[in-house]
């Protein structure tokens, strides 16, 4: 019986959707992760008594017919990149972007990965780098002695140098854009990588041409929201066990087949 | 003599597709923009196979039953906020306008991307149309916004004042039952049926229209479909012993 097969498929949407919400609720707190959701579409459709066919040789057509459909199935779990919250931290090297872009960071490989978690530290040379150790693009270094460390909007690192009194500009965080954000390939430590449904990354200055600015000693929060997520959640279960009550229903169907003339 | 376990027959095959139906119906509970189909059944008389041992002199028809149609149950499905700005709910008859490589094709998922090109597509990658074909973003846009009639509007890099993009098609249909769903959510206009541009609808940005499935009427239905093909199942079972026990003693020879 095909009711079994296409509340299976049912099933298997239900439990990635709760996979995915599942992720969503675990990143609640992560700086700068991004909300996915599934995104499902109904199966072909198998037209028993196409609509629209000729009823009779007067001209008279089927306005209905039978489509009986297969199911559902998972079509993508598009990432919402929309703005988390900004959540004061008062550590210098904390920058949250406001509006468009990503941080570059560069991989220890040579390539580049791009992330919205502002957490920054210093390391050993005095480069800005991420919680792994990579670079932020453009490189930034931060004198030995300095004091008084501020980025601007546009991204600029300015520290006091010893004997001096006016500030002085040691570099510039630049920041990356994507044409297609929901198509970059997430890889995990709160990176995405570039992907041929992203488009190609540009790199540009914040602040200007459309690229949001950045906040120093600001952290962007998830954008997840938990009543959402919840609520999302409950709906998913009902449906997974609704699908399962007509795995049920169906195999009662098939016994009291099974059973006739005993 | 086995019309009993004909015309039930014709009942288990259409209960078997009315729950086929229902299924399709609960596995699409979430998907956005989803319309449940109903089954419609109707009396087929047989013609020439009749019952003639009923009331003396009377000759009756014999009714069975057959699946007539299927047909999409196009009430608005609840909108749900999900503040992501390239997500449009639909309020009202009308449907978005996807291009598919087999040609112009109907959606009520308003759940876009943008592709590398910068163009509105759908979750599939089809481009959705507006009133001047695919609508393309610039890299520098941000902030869109899509009014209640569709009409796309950007900040184009510093600007201050709102650029206009596009304005997205909506379609409405003379006779929508006659559309055909094609999966991937999906409509394909059907013979004799018209798409026209539709100037009732309304649109929501930031909200999805969910599946207009209610859970609560395909559980009854559910139970309802499984329980009468369990009674036909026992009565068709009866009549088995009926004839059985006819034989048994009919074939009896007496002693």
């Amino acid at each position: 019986m095909r009711a079994v097969i296409t509340a299976a498929t049912g099933m298997a949407a239900q439990e990635l959707n709760v996979q995915v919400i599942s992720n969503n609720i675990a990143n609640l707190r992560t700086t700068g992760y991004k909300k996915q959701r599934a995104a499902f579409q109904d199966l072909i459709y198998d037209h028993v008594r196409r609509v629209g066919a000729q009823a009779s040789d007067q001209g008279t057509i089927l306005p209905v017919g039978v489509d009986l459909g297969g199911g559902v199935k998972t079509v993508g779990t598009p990432r919402l990149m929309g703005q988390g919250t900004l959540l004061p931290t008062g550590n210098e090297l904390d920058i949250a972007i406001r509006g468009e872009g990503f941080f570059k960071i560069q991989m220890p490989d040579g390539t580049y990965a791009y992330t919205r978690d502002g957490s920054f530290m210093m390391d050993a040379q005095g480069r800005i780098v991420n919680a792994q150790g990579n670079p932020v693009q453009p490189t930034v270094t931060i004198p030995n002695n300095s004091s008084g460390l501020t980025i601007n909007a546009q991204g600029q690192v300015s520290v006091t140098l010893p004997g001096s009194t006016t500030p002085t500009t040691v570099g510039q965080i630049g920041l990356t854009r994507f044409i297609n954000k929901a198509g970059l390939k997430p890889i995990g430590d709160n990176l995405f990588q570039d992907t041929p449904a992203s488009g190609a990354p540009q790199d540009g200055i914040a602040n200007t041409d459309g690229f949001g600015d950045m906040q120093q000693s600001n952290l962007e929060q998830s954008n997840v929201e938990v009543v959402t997520e919840i609520s999302d959640l409950i709906a998913a279960q009902r449906a997974y066990e609704m699908n399962a009550k007509v795995v049920s229903a169906a195999d009662q169907m098939l016994q009291a087949t099974s059973q006739m003339f005993r | 003599m086995e019309n009993t376990l004909l015309i039930g027959l014709s009942r288990q095959v259409t209960l078997e597709r009315q729950m086929d139906v229902i299924a399709n119906n609960v596995a699409n509970v979430n998907t956005n923009g989803f319309k449940a189909d109903r089954s419609l059944f109707q009396e087929y008389l047989m013609p020439t196979a009749r019952e003639d041992n009923f009331a003396p002199g009377r000759d009756r028809r014999l009714s069975h039953v057959l699946d007539r149609a299927t047909f999409h149950d196009f009430a608005q499905g609840s909108p749900d906020q999900t503040k992501n700005p390239l997500d449009v709910a639909i309020k009202g008859d009308g449907f978005f306008v996807v291009q598919t490589p087999e040609g112009e094709r109907y959606t009520r998922d308003g759940g876009f991307q943008i592709n590398t090109q910068g163009q509105l597509v759908n979750a599939s990658g089809f481009q959705v149309l507006g009133n001047n074909g695919p609508i393309t973003f610039q890299q520098t846009d941000k902030q869109i916004n899509i009014a209640s009639d569709g009409t796309i509007t950007v900040l184009e890099g510093t600007n201050r004042i709102d650029s206009i993009r596009a304005k997205l098609r909506i379609v409405n249909f003379s006779q929508p039952q006659r559309l055909r769903k094609e999966g991937s959510n999906l409509y394909s206009i059907g013979e004799g049926n018209a798409a026209q541009p539709d100037t009732k609808s309304t649109l929501a940005q930031g909200f999805i229209e969910r599946s207009n499935v209610n859970a609560v009427t395909e559980m009854t239905r559910l139970i309802e479909v499984s329980r009468t093909y369990t009674q036909i199942a026992s009565m068709l079972q009866q009549q088995h012993d009926l004839h059985r026990t006819a034989i048994d003693r009919l074939a009896e020879v007496p002693a």
